[in-house]
């Protein structure tokens, strides 16, 4: 598809996507940064809070805004022309459900974050809630950069007047996207009780993964141990009687 | 887009709030290495996980850090379990603190409770996708059906939600086992505090929402004057009886439908205190539907029931829909007003010219007069007597008495969960009209069939003769 008019004023970033599937692929991004940003922020103030956290908080950050910015030029740009075909407006409106839809729950966490960050400085370590976190999040960080690898630069400390800025850098982009937010409600008129979700209900099954699960719900029965070794028991049993059919098997086929 | 003016109506005053940052300085209070909580480490089969707290070493901290007893302590530290600041390991639907070896761990701040911010549906939305995805099947009952509505109401999102679900199922496998475990038990204790299963009690439940600000001041108009006024001259108004006699168990608390049952329409033996409370004037004894029923009987063997009839038909007139007055109306005055009536009821003349002059042009309170001077004559005549009565000695003698309840814990925990929602109101509206009609027809004392029957008893008294 051809530039389409510029009819918006160009933000001054470049304009990337002018097809519908790279707006799709666009906006799929900004919802996995925004769900590994969200998992990211459910660390602050716990007990794997760190410089590293809050770094890798700001590069996720740093991110969305950026695909936050593309995002908006693409479907700002593709809902206000007027000769677009019926299905391709149905897609867009789509796509820009799930943009505001992201962008608000990114909102919300931001706020978030700044609150929790206001309340817990690490400068003081020992007031950290013990939560029971231990590992680091360098993989979440790097699934939302999109990169094979995260690199960590500087030292692990961080001074109080680096975290005031921070926190003051965080408040001006949360009224950024607040504005982008209002913004897109006041330029395109998307009229939610039109827009149809395509897709199934429940979502196939990602992948059976039963481990976490089997964790906790063998933390549920009463002696959650005994519950664990009698199921590892029952596997042995299964394995022995197997070995035992096997064996008879082959001493069949011998003897016969 | 989710509308984000929160008109929370003043709850933002309210003391919860003030609550609420006084729990999380206490929990901060509790995170300190030397003075804090001790922490041990939870064992599962492959991991373990540090910073599990025994419920006993919880009470016992509480205990000490506010100088109080165990079972003070047990409450304080059950209110910050049900707010969700600490949440148990196992059992995790149960939001109370067990002073025994149980293993509970702190929330993460991310998922405390907050004021400021409403819990979003969107989000609830994401959860449930996210556990549906993992294993389908795995929601309850009560999260199955708020999917489903959830479904229909978030319908234009939906596909944004699946696929937040999704990539939010990503990100968390990037993460090391127990951890990924850890946040699985986070989020879900976040949502039973927040989107408690039904029968149980929230802490977050706010009451009924304010329409105005309390700590507002409030600027002394004239209009605020007369408020005050009319509200201080209807508290004069009401009735200050108050009985004292025991009302049985509790339904709120212990989920027992019995009170329900025992106050019903159409019970045989009305409660001590309902019976009591049909002698404290008239107008008691009928507005209880049950009260009417036994003065009716009542009135029925001194017959003069037609009192009762005219008057409950004249309240029919005033209530009932602006079509149907004419009708009702003329029925009322075939019925009881006519000369020759079937139902003749005693008013002076004055009172009957009136009524007929008024009949002629019916509207909803032209048989005012009528209704207020038979009301009037019950009163004074027939309430006396029906107190002295049989009728209502019987009652009082088959009175019940409710005792208080003695439900153990277990029987607690069964009646909640047997708690049933009661007849629809449809269903009870058409018992009741039927119990009216069968009323009608099972035949008034009808003063014309009366008097021909005497007359008959009279003719053949005669004829004996």
């Amino acid at each position: 598809m051809p530039l389409s008019n510029n009819k918006v004023a160009d933000d001054g970033t470049a304009c990337e996507a002018n097809t519908p599937e790279e707006g799709k692929t666009m906006v799929d991004s900004l919802i996995k940064v925004v769900a590994c940003h969200r998992h990211l922020a459910s660390c602050v103030g716990g007990s794997t809070d760190s410089p590293h956290l809050r770094q890798e908080l700001r590069q996720t950050r740093e991110r969305a805004q950026k695909l936050t910015l593309s995002c908006r030029q693409h479907l700002t740009s593709r809902l206000r022309d007027k000769g677009l075909p019926e299905a391709e407006r149905k897609d867009a409106e789509l796509l820009w459900v799930a943009f505001s839809s992201s962008l608000e729950l990114f909102y919300a966490d931001m706020c978030k974050v700044f609150n929790m960050g206001n309340n817990f400085s690490l400068a003081n370590t020992c007031a950290l809630v013990q939560t029971g976190m231990q590992g680091d999040t360098h993989e979440v960080a790097a699934r939302a950069l999109s990169l094979p690898d995260l690199q960590h630069e500087g030292t692990g400390a961080q001074s109080d007047s680096v975290e005031r800025q921070e926190l003051s850098q965080l408040e001006q982009e949360m009224t950024q996207v607040d504005r982008t937010i209002e913004d897109m409600e006041l330029k395109v008129n998307v009229l939610r009780w039109t827009v149809e979700a395509r897709g199934p209900q429940n979502g196939e099954l990602v992948s059976t993964d039963s481990a976490s699960l089997t964790l906790m719900a063998g933390d549920e029965e009463a002696p959650g141990g005994t519950a664990e070794r009698s199921q590892i028991f029952m596997i042995m049993v299964i394995c022995g009687v197997a070995a035992v059919a096997v064996g008879i098997s082959l001493s069949v086929i011998f003897l016969a | 887009m989710t509308i984000r003016n929160v008109h929370d109506c003043g709850q933002r005053h309210r003391p919860r709030v003030a609550c609420l940052k006084k729990v999380e300085a206490l929990v901060l209070e509790m995170q300190d290495p030397t003075s804090g909580v001790k922490s041990q480490t939870q064992r599962l089969v492959i991991t373990t996980i540090p910073h599990a707290l025994t419920g006993e070493d919880v009470v016992a901290w509480i205990a000490k850090r506010f100088n109080v007893d165990a079972a003070e302590g047990c409450a304080i530290g059950t209110m910050m379990v049900a707010f969700g600041y600490i949440y148990p390991l196992r059992d995790h639907k149960r939001l109370i603190l067990k002073s025994d070896a149980s293993l509970y761990r702190f929330q993460t701040p991310y998922f405390w409770p907050a004021q400021q911010w409403p819990v979003e549906d969107t989000d609830y939305a994401i959860y449930l996708a996210k556990r549906n995805i993992r294993k389908n099947g795995v929601l309850e009952l009560h999260e199955q059906e708020q999917y489903n509505n959830l479904h229909k109401w978030l319908n234009h999102k939906w596909d944004f939600i699946v696929m937040q679900a999704k990539e939010q199922y990503r990100a968390g496998k990037e993460r090391k086992k127990p951890d990924r475990v850890v946040f699985d038990c986070q989020e879900r204790a976040y949502w039973v505090v927040h989107r408690p299963p039904p029968g149980s009690v929230s802490a977050m439940d706010l009451g009924l929402l304010r329409l105005i600000d309390p700590n507002q001041e409030e600027s002394e108009t004239s209009d605020y004057f007369r408020r005050i006024i009319i509200f201080t001259e209807q508290c004069i108004m009401r009735p200050r009886v108050k009985s004292s006699v025991s009302l049985g168990a509790n339904p709120w608390l212990t989920d027992d439908p019995a009170y329900w049952d025992l106050n019903s329409l159409t019970i045989d033996n009305p409660t001590r205190m309902r019976v009591e409370r049909w002698t404290f004037s008239f107008g008691e004894l009928l507005s209880d539907p049950r009260g009417r029923d036994g003065f009716r009987l009542f009135l029925k063997k001194e017959f003069s029931s037609e009192n009762l009839a005219f008057w409950e038909a004249c309240e029919a007139v005033k209530w009932g829909t602006a079509s149907t007055i004419h009708e009702k109306a003329q029925q009322i005055y075939k019925t009881f007003l006519a000369r020759g009536a079937p139902r003749w009821i005693n008013i002076d003349g004055k009172t009957m010219e009136v009524t007929v002059r008024g009949l002629k042009h019916p509207h909803r309170y032209v048989l005012d007069a009528a209704q207020t001077h038979i009301y009037m004559l019950m009163k004074k005549d027939k309430y006396g007597r029906y107190l002295k009565s049989p009728v209502y000695m019987d009652y009082q003698r088959r009175a019940t008495d409710p005792e208080a309840h003695n439900f153990t814990e277990t029987q607690l925990a069964q009646n909640a969960k047997n708690r049933r929602p009661s007849l629809s109101p449809i269903i009870l509206r058409q018992q009741e009209e039927e119990q009216q009609a069968k009323l009608e027809a099972s035949g008034p004392v009808d003063l014309t069939q009366v008097m021909s029957k005497l007359d008959k008893r009279n003719m053949l008294k005669e004829g004996q003769k």
